[in-house]
This record gives C-alpha cells, structure tokens and sequence, in this order.
C-alpha cells in the first residue's frame, strides 16, 4: 500500500509519458484518457518547469479522446481509433504515441492494440499503457523509453566505438534538463565520443532510430532509466554504465574517469581534456577568490532535491565550494534498495563531509528532519546558529528557506519561480552557472 | 432548486443541456440552445481540455486556512504545483497572515486501485489536521476513486467526529462530464452542504440572544449587505473596483468564494441579494440559497464594459429602490470615463479582434471592443448554456459573426486565426501563446493580477490595449521564427471540419 504525498513533486506515469514525449523532436503524443488529464499535466510541464511553454504540440495542443463517462461504460477503443486517424490527418509530426490514463486502463481499453493497428498500415504509430496509478513522473519515462527502444530503434549488430548513447536524466522534471544534456555532450566530444541523448540541442529521431549502432549507454542516474538500458542492452546488445549526474570539478572528474575507463578512452586524451576543463573553470571560479574570502561566502546549506540532483549538488557544495551540507531531503519515491545506493554517493566526498541523508517525500517533513538535526535555540547566552546557510531546493522549498532565514535557489522540480531556457548545472560549464546563480542571491542586495 | 441532499450535484449536460462543440453563427447558436439542440455535439479530432477537478481546484485552491486533499492517483491536481508560489501572495491581499497553497495527494496507486483508497484517505484527513490545524479539509474526488466504489462520503462521515476541520468533500471526478464548467456546481455542492449554516435552528438562536435594538439593528444591516461572488480568475483590484460601485449604493458587501475563509460561508445567509457576475459561474449557488434561505438574486449580466457595467448596477439599485441614485451615478462614472477613453477611439478604430473566454465574458467583452471602435470577428467560448442567450441576441450582425464553443482546442483558433485575419487576440489567460505564435499581438484578460471589471477595468483594459498595439514585435518575431504543429491544409478546412452534429 502507498502513502500519501503532501505536495508530491511529480506527476504520475501519464504525466511522466508526456513530459518525454513533448521532449523529443517532432513526435506528437496522442492522450487516451478523461479530458483533463492532458489539461493538468500541460500546466504543471509549463508553470511548474521555468516556464518551459507548450512546446510543439503539447499543453493546450496535446491531441487526446478526451473519454467520458459513456466511454468508459462502452469501452472507449472505437473512439481512440478515431482519435488517432484525425491526429494523422490534422497533425503534421514524424511518430505519433498514444499513451493511456487511469480510466481506460482500468476498464481494460487495449490502447496498443489499437496503435499496433495503425502501425500495421506503416503509420509511425506507438502505444504503450501509462496508467497513472502504475506510479510517478519517472515510471512514464521508462515506459516511454522501453517502448521506444524496443520498437523503434532499429537493430544494428555493427557497434560504434566511438558514439554512445546517455540518458537517466529526465526531460522536464529535470528543468535544465536541454542545457544539460548539451553540456555533457560536449564533454564527451572532448574525449572522442559522439553522444546521442535523443532528448538535446539539435536532436532529431534519428538519432534515436540509429541509437542501436552505439558502443555504451550511459546512465547519469542511480535509479530512472534503469530498466531501459536493460531492455536496450538485451534487445540490442549495448551494455550500459551508471555514472552520476556531475556538477562542479569534483563530480565532473570522477564522471569522465568513470566513462572513459569503460569506454577504452585513451588515458592522455582524458588527462588533457580533464586538464584543459579544469584550467577553465578555475580561471573563473578564481575571479571568487577576493569575494569568498573577504566576505566569507562559506555557507550552512540544506540540499532538497530528486535523487539525481541530490548527490549531486550536495558533491558540488561540500567539494568544490567548501560548503556545509548538514542536511539532504531526497524527496523521490524509492525502493529501500535504491535508497541504499543513493546513500552510498554521500560517503566519499572528498572534503570528508557527510551530510545527514533522509528521504522523504513529505514537503511539510523538511524543516522536521532539520529541527532534528540541527539543535534549537533555548534562549542561550550562546549558540551554534545554523546561519549563516543556504537552500538549494524546488520553489516549494522557498517557505522552509524563509523560516530558517537562509537564501533559497530553485533547481529541483517543480520550479515556478525562474525562467529557464538554455541554462544546465552539470559540468564544469554548469557548475559555473550554478556558481553565478547562488553568489548572484548573496550579493543580490548590494 | 435542491440538489442538497444527493451527495453529488448533476452534470451540466443533464442539468443545463450544456455544449462545448459548435462552430456557426451566433443567431443559429442562440437558436439551437433554445431549442435544447446543442447537446452531444462532440469532435472526431479533440485536443485535450481541462475537467472539473482541475476548475474545481482553480477555485478551491484559493480558500484560505484550508488542506485540499486531492483523492486519486500521483498525478491528479499536479498543475498545483505551478500556482503554489503565486497563490500565496493573492491569498495574502486578503489576509496578510494566510499560509498560502497546502494540498496533499492521496497517492493511489495499483494497490488501492485493487483494493480501495479509503485508507489512504483517512490517513490523509488525520495528517492535514494534525500537522496543519486548519479551518476546513477540502476533499476533490478523482476518476479512479469513484470508478472502484471509495466511498469518500462514509469515510468523511466517520473521521468528522475525530477533528476540528469542517471536511468539505466535493464530487468532481473528471470523467462525468465534458462540460468544465460543472466544476461550478459540483464546488458551491460541496460548500452548500457543508460551510453555510446548516439549520434555521442556528440562525434563530443567535438572533434570540440579542435584544431589541441589537436585533433590528442586524436587521437592517442584512438589509443593505449584497454577497458578491467572484471568480478565481478575477484580481483583488477588480474586487475593489466592484465595492466602490455599490458602497456607491450604500451597500455593505461579503465577497464570496473565492479567497474566503471558511468561516466566511457562515455569513453567506446573512444578505438581502446575491449577485452574481458570471450567471453560469454561479446559478448552481444562488439557486439554492433561493430555495434554501429564500435570499433573492440576480443573475442577468456581467460587469464588463461600460454597458453591461451600467445594467448590473442599475439592476442592484431597483433591487434596493435606489434606481435614481444608481442613474444619478452611472451618469456621472460614463461622462467621466467617456472622456478619457477619448483620446483612444482613434488607435482602435476598425481593428479586427478575435476573442476567447468564458461564454458570458466573451460576449461582454465584445460589446466593449465594439463600443471602443474595433470590429470584432470571431469569439470563442468555453462552453454554451441558456445563460448566454439574452446577451449573445443582443450582439451586432449576429449572422456574420462566427462563434466558436471550444474548451481549448487550439487547433480550431488557429484555423479562425488564419483565416479571419484578425489584428489582434484578446484571450482568457492560458493559451494565448498559440496566438502569439501566430504573429498577432495578444491581449490576455482574466487574470488576477489585472483590473477589467466596472469603469475603472475599462479604462485599465485600454490603457493595456494601446501598450499591447503599440509595440507587437514580440509575437511578430514568434511568427516568423515557430510554426504550429498543424499540416498546412488543415487552414484550408473549415474550422469546425471535426465538430461532429450526428449525435444530436
């Protein structure tokens, strides 16, 4: 049995379908469910994610059968079958994929055999069933993408050596996910790959359709896109490594060593490039000398984010900044197995910081878990203030960061109050971003 | 009316004969409603829409020192997410203390599908009192717990005697209807039978405690308070704006529902009017406090435009005998704006607009452009009931003007768009990038940052038209440089090529 979620910071499967689906280029989700699914999730793709927008035909545009209650006591096929012939008709995209809602999932709809109907005629039609109680935004991913490898990338017994593919970074609930995917590309470019990451800059599906014909799969997460790159391992024989989200020197380093010893790299090219990377970021992060040290910018800081950013930014803060993350909320809904794995990232910072790491989902939770690890002031003469401190989170965290009087910086979804484009956090380019946001809050009222 | 006892209202399909497909003239269109014809229109090719737990929550969200518990699977009343931070602020106009948006979703997943929710949603019920005291705890039924049989009802029944929040279920499962806009009835159901005093009893004993004067002076003062009901998608400067023309009148008034508290609702029996300014936002409301409290009401129009303005605050003063004194000052707020509108009619004249919104608001708003000089082209509303019939009649070249009844469905407006050429869009907030897009400059209204109601939202209304005109760059640059999704001989079609009339 679940539990429930005060302020869940995701949607459900069909929300998480959608959300990749409206990611990729020129590929037109088809929405079989109630009306309001589609309504609901094109709102919290756009409010909640920088303002991301409706995108080529999503929000508003999102074609969906928009059933009702006579369907769901007849069946709602027929209407889906309909729905799908005009989408072809009136909707001008490259693959068309039909993705269900609770509804027509529980009273037993074969959506897919539908879709399967259309991509029998050579319609580039999918289907995959995304029910929203099968559980969160992230599950829609993987389902999204299993189907995706499954069926649409084609088979390609000649590997690559030098392209690989990268996901486990998930588009829109990772808000920078477009300015991230383009900072690591580019990374590995610098070691000799070519990276597919279906989802980035300039992107089309073909580089999805040819994905097959890579060498690796990396995976920038610990949990989300895990049962993918099995599927694609199994079905096209491309093996896949786990190697985290990076931010910052620190994290960055330990990625490209992680890649590269799979990959074969040649260890001068990595050394250069790790070198050259290094020297560029420091020749900015050095501008920070004078700053940090005559205004003493070393900070207490409470990291709440999704299991991918969590590590991540909390590596970022203890490593390369010299920060103080006393405490991490991962507020992702995990398995204990997968919490274990997510601990695992906290123990070997190389500033021998630990943070206290909780999960929960509960957005009420975070100050408790802080008020728990951070003794409270009972009136002493003298006392070790959590101060001065600062809150890197999701805009529902902006509450939280008030009432301990600490800056707060949105990254983690939802996001609501900054507008993103182009913007990524990961990498040394990222890091540089981040860098500029968080300084940029404590230098704001000068 | 009275509905009261059932657990859920009736849809608007059934109650009101509702639409939300039709493409054709507005003479046809008032025709055909009157004739009950408009219903079970649908589309062969829709786009997606929003349901009535997610206008529910548009209005509900707003309430203030309250818990909304959404019941339903992860994902359900997610675009929350989006308004929490803003919402906070609007709900801090009203009380400078309010703790802003707090919901909790009952995360049903394959197991409770299975094996019922009703769990889940007790939990929730204790959770929200325990950690957040509040006022009320606002239950929004989902489509999953009601297609599996969750008796939310039995549940609430049985938590009630265990907390101090009043539980307020509200039945909006957004597969029992097409129609939005039953979000309205199924809301005002949830708070009618739970936040407005529920016995006569109640009232006559707090009378009996007065005495004579006390009680005549109570009297009197429920004599000259009006309930106005708001909108979720209306400012608190429009609020302000509706005060000021009734306290014209003399008039003291409670401003319901939207951004009360729910302590509020207990003095909604406690006036002599209800006065609506969106008859289909609010008959459901008004009807009931009619047949339950036999408080009077009316329904007729909007305050939009100097017109319509100039109706709903003459149809209050002859309510009240004040007929002459409202005259007196509508002479005096019409000469005033009139003279500052002036310098205005110029830049507007002949502009061809096309309009989208609420059914009542979009026909108000047409009469505004028109009387500012524009040529209004095509509307487009979110659905189509009785309740705009009066005032759809009343609009100009009624056979030429094509009206368009869509929830959304973008696809339909770009066609219009297209086609009709307009020179500007001016639209409910919430899709007007797809105009944009287009390359026309875009207006949006309805929303509850801006002023549009009375007088004074006229004049704001074109103050923001001539900012809007005066530099379209944005959306011309957009224009040249994005492309909608649509193949281009879907523009050749009629725009209404997928409203399909066999049903009906």
């Amino acid at each position: 049995m679940s539990k429930f979620i005060d302020r869940p910071r995701y949607l459900c499967t069909l929300g998480g379908a959608v959300a990749t689906l409206k990611a990729l280029p020129r590929v037109i989700p088809i929405i079989h469910a109630a009306a309001g699914c589609g309504g609901n999730i094109a709102n919290a793709l756009h409010g909640a994610a920088g303002y991301l927008g409706s995108g080529y035909c999503a929000g508003l545009a999102l074609p969906s059968s928009n059933i009702y209650e006579k369907d769901i006591v007849f069946g709602g096929e027929e209407r889906l079958a309909e729905q799908i012939a005009t989408t072809l008709e009136v909707v001008n995209g490259d693959l068309y994929f039909v993705v269900t809602g609770c509804m027509v999932d529980i009273i037993g709809d074969d959506a897919v055999a539908v879709a399967n109907r259309f991509h029998q005629e050579g319609k580039p039609v999918f289907g995959a069933e995304t029910g929203g109680f099968k559980g969160n935004s992230y599950k829609g991913y993987d389902i999204v993408l299993s189907k995706l490898f499954t069926d649409f990338v084609e088979k390609d017994p000649v590997k690559d050596k030098t392209v690989v593919n990268l996901f486990g970074l998930v588009p829109i609930q990772d808000v920078f996910w477009k300015g991230n995917l383009q900072i690591l590309k580019n990374l590995l470019g610098k070691i000799g790959y070519q990276v597919n990451t279906f989802f980035g800059e300039g992107e089309t599906l073909d580089h999805l359709k040819y994905a097959g014909a890579a060498s690796l799969n990396i995976l920038v997460s610990d949990v989300y896109g895990i049962e993918p790159a099995q599927i694609f391992e199994k079905i096209h024989g491309v093996p896949y490594v786990v190697a985290p989200l990076p931010i910052g020197s620190a994290g960055t380093e330990r990625f490209l060593r992680t890649v590269g010893e799979v990959l074969g790299t040649k260890q001068i090219l990595l050394e250069q490039v790790i070198a050259e990377e290094k020297a560029r970021y420091y020749s900015y992060i050095e501008r920070l000398a004078d700053v940090y040290n005559d205004l003493d910018f070393q900070r207490y800081s409470v990291v709440v984010a999704d299991a991918n950013y969590a590590p991540a930014l909390a590596r970022f803060l203890a490593d390369d900044l010299g920060w103080l993350p006393e405490l991490v909320v991962i507020t992702d809904i995990l398995t204990e197995e997968e919490q274990l794995l997510l601990t695992a990232r906290f123990q070997d910072f190389t500033s021998g910081l630990q943070p206290k790491v909780v999960f929960d989902t509960d957005t009420t939770n975070v100050s408790k878990h802080f008020n728990a690890s951070w003794p409270r002031n009972n009136n002493d003469r003298y006392f070790d203030h959590f101060s001065p401190a600062f809150v890197l989170g999701s805009s529902l965290d902006r509450d939280f960061a008030t009432a301990i009087g600490a800056p707060h910086l949105s990254v983690s979804y939802p996001v609501s109050n900054r507008v993103v484009l182009d913007r990524g956090y990961v990498g040394y380019q990222g890091a540089l971003r981040l860098v500029e946001d968080i300084f940029g809050r404590l230098v704001g009222s000068r | 009316m009275d509905y009261i006892k059932d657990k859920a209202p009736p849809v608007r399909e059934d109650r009101l004969r509702a639409c939300n497909a039709y493409g054709g003239s507005c003479n046809n269109l008032v025709e055909q409603s009157k004739k009950g014809c408009l219903n079970g229109i649908k589309r062969s090719f829709s786009q997606t829409q929003g349901c009535q737990l997610n206008l529910s929550l548009a209005i509900l969200n707003t309430i203030r020192d309250s818990v909304v518990i959404v019941h339903g699977p992860v994902g359900c009343g997610g675009a929350s997410l989006s308004v929490a931070g803003i919402n906070k602020n609007f709900q801090q106009l009203r009380d400078h203390n309010a703790r802003g948006l707090l919901w909790v979703n009952t995360n049903m997943g394959e197991s409770e599908v299975i094996n019922g929710g009703e769990d889940n949603l007790r939990e929730a019920i204790l959770y929200a009192e325990k950690e957040f005291r509040p006022s009320a705890i606002i239950i929004v039924n989902s489509c999953v717990p009601a297609i599996i049989g969750d008796d939310i009802d039995s549940v609430v029944e049985r938590v009630q005697s265990e907390i101090q929040a009043k539980i307020v279920p509200v039945h909006c499962e957004g597969f029992k209807t097409k129609i939005m806009a039953s979000a309205y009835d199924a809301v005002y159901h949830g708070i009618l039978r739970n936040l407005l005093p529920t016995l006569d009893a109640d009232i006559v004993a707090k009378v009996d405690k007065k005495n004579q004067l006390e009680e005549l002076q109570e009297k009197y003062r429920i004599s000259r308070t009006v309930n106005v009901l708001n909108v979720s998608s209306m400012s608190r400067v429009d609020e302000y704006e509706l005060v000021r023309l009734l306290e014209a009148l003399d008039l003291k008034l409670n401003i319901l529902p939207c951004y009360a508290h729910p302590e509020d609702f207990l003095k909604a029996t406690e006036a002599a009017l209800n006065v609506s300014i969106c008859a289909t936002h609010d008959d459901y409301f008004v009807e009931h406090l009619k047949t339950k409290y036999n408080i009077p009401f009316i329904l007729r129009t909007i305050p939009i435009g100097v017109k319509y303005t100039n109706r709903w605050i003459l149809d209050i003063g002859k309510f009240f005998g004040v007929e002459e004194a409202a005259e007196c000052f509508i002479a005096q707020e019409t000469k005033l704006l009139e003279k500052a509108l002036a310098p205005y009619r110029e830049l507007f004249k002949g502009k061809r607009v096309v309009i989208g919104g609420g059914e009542i608001r979009v026909i108000a708003n047409a009469e505004l452009l028109t009387y500012l000089g524009f040529e209004v082209v095509g509307m487009r509303a979110y659905h189509y009931d009785q309740f705009a019939d009066e005032m759809l009649e009343e609009v100009a070249e009624s056979d030429k003007v094509p009206f368009n009844v869509a929830t959304g469905q973008p696809f339909e407006q770009a066609n219009l768009i297209v086609n009709l050429k307009p020179d500007l869009y001016v639209g409910h907030v919430g899709g007007n990038g797809w105009a944009g897009k287009q390359g026309i400059p875009v207006l949006p209204i309805f929303h509850q940052s801006n002023i549009f109601l009375g007088y004074t939202g006229v004049f704001e209304f074109v103050r923001r038209l001539a900012r809007v005109l005066r530099n379209p760059s944005f959306n011309r640059n957009l224009g040249e440089n994005t492309k909608l999704p649509y193949f281009v001989n879907w523009y050749e079609k009629d725009a209404f090529s997928y409203i399909d009339e066999g049903n009906v």
